[in-house]
């Protein structure tokens, strides 16, 4: 009950309403939604192959990961934060669509395996930094990392097909040739 | 264009994409975790050549770091765009950023072989001089731009109405 009140004061808020009668914030912040996956993904893969040994081996961990994480946590940002603009537009669909449960709880999963890591494995880094493969630990981590990052793809890219979650236009005067293009895929 | 992309349409290869559901997103998802490789992989040469990542490794250790996992994604990304041509020809082939996308990546692919190449013939000048040029740092900031253009034209396909009459000039 008040989840649903939320959801629906969500949706009838000014940016909710903004983004939806807007032909262009939807295309864009997904745009750049898109972007900021593709750099956490990228640069996850970095970290996490150092980690199983399978690339940027010869350079220690923590160099690896002090070029490329501030990077990560700077698109996850972007990308939380337009995923929550998007979110708004269409509260209530997405809440109960289960492939975006899913997704949350992938991204649930992903965190407590982050901090898995840096509370335990990371502790000793000193003594493996140079290895070129992290203890098994890590490894596991790494290999959980990348399941867990390319479900997320996956299943976000499946709320996209289910939820069919364009913005509906007041537009007036839009052309009746351009509706067939408003569903995104 | 048009007619190739309803006779496209209408073969079996494309048919059998059209009738399972799954395959479309499946592709998309394989596509974009590639773009993803591909993005951060440039990212990392580009900071290296801006000096802002990677500074205890030369330029050439970098690039070959990243440089073969680079071609890999784009191979990926070559088979599942091809894919989703097959799948959906008149969304992509009458897409003015379908058009436009391909026109980036052909030039982002280019800039890499001739860097590669280049870096290959004359490694010692590009670690020494080159890496301190401002036009080349110039350069590795304009190529990853490229990129992520590449990727957001890869996203506004499923909304080519933003290009307005450009986009409709293209479906006759």
């Amino acid at each position: 009950m008040e989840i649903a009140g939320l959801l629906a004061s969500l949706e009838a808020s000014a940016l909710a309403t903004g983004i939806r009668n807007s032909l262009y914030l939807f295309p864009l912040i997904e745009s750049v939604h898109v972007l900021g996956l593709t750099m956490v993904f990228g640069t996850i893969v970095i970290v996490d192959l150092r980690l199983l040994g399978l690339a940027s081996t010869r350079r220690p961990f923590s160099a690896v990961a002090s070029d490329v994480l501030k990077w990560t946590w700077r698109a996850f940002a972007v990308t939380a934060t337009t995923g929550l603009l998007m979110f708004t537009t269409n509260a209530g669909t997405y809440y109960h669509n289960a492939y975006f449960r899913a997704k949350m709880a992938l991204l649930v999963l992903s965190a407590i395996n982050t901090l898995a890591f840096e509370l335990t494995v990371k502790r000793s880094v000193r003594s493996w930094d140079r290895n070129a493969a992290a203890p098994a630990a890590g490894s596991t981590v790494a290999a959980l990392s990348l399941v867990l990052w390319i479900g997320v793809i996956f299943l976000g890219r499946w709320v996209g097909f289910s939820s069919a979650s364009a913005p509906a236009p007041t537009d007036t005067d839009i052309k009746i040739e351009n509706l067939e293009n408003l569903v995104p895929k | 264009m048009n007619h190739f992309a309803e006779w496209l349409s209408r073969t079996s290869v494309s048919l059998v994409i059209q009738t399972h559901e799954w395959v479309v997103p499946a592709v998309q998802s394989i596509h974009i975790a590639a773009i993803g490789v591909v993005l951060a992989s440039v990212f990392m040469i580009d900071l290296r050549i801006l000096g802002w990542a990677g500074r205890d490794q030369t330029l050439t250790e970098t690039t070959a770091r990243f440089g073969p996992w680079l071609s890999g994604a784009l191979c990926v990304l070559l088979v599942t765009g091809a894919a989703m041509v097959v799948g959906e020809p008149v969304r992509e082939l009458l897409a003015f950023s379908f058009w436009l996308k391909m026109g980036l990546v052909a030039i982002g692919t280019v800039v890499a072989l001739i860097f590669q190449r280049s870096l290959g013939r004359q490694q010692v000048h590009w670690e020494t001089a080159r890496l301190n040029q401002q036009s080349i740092k110039a350069l590795a900031v304009v190529t990853f731009l490229v990129w992520i253009s590449v990727v957001v034209l890869g996203r506004l396909i499923a909304y080519d109405y933003v290009w307005g009459s450009w986009s409709t000039s293209l479906k006759g």
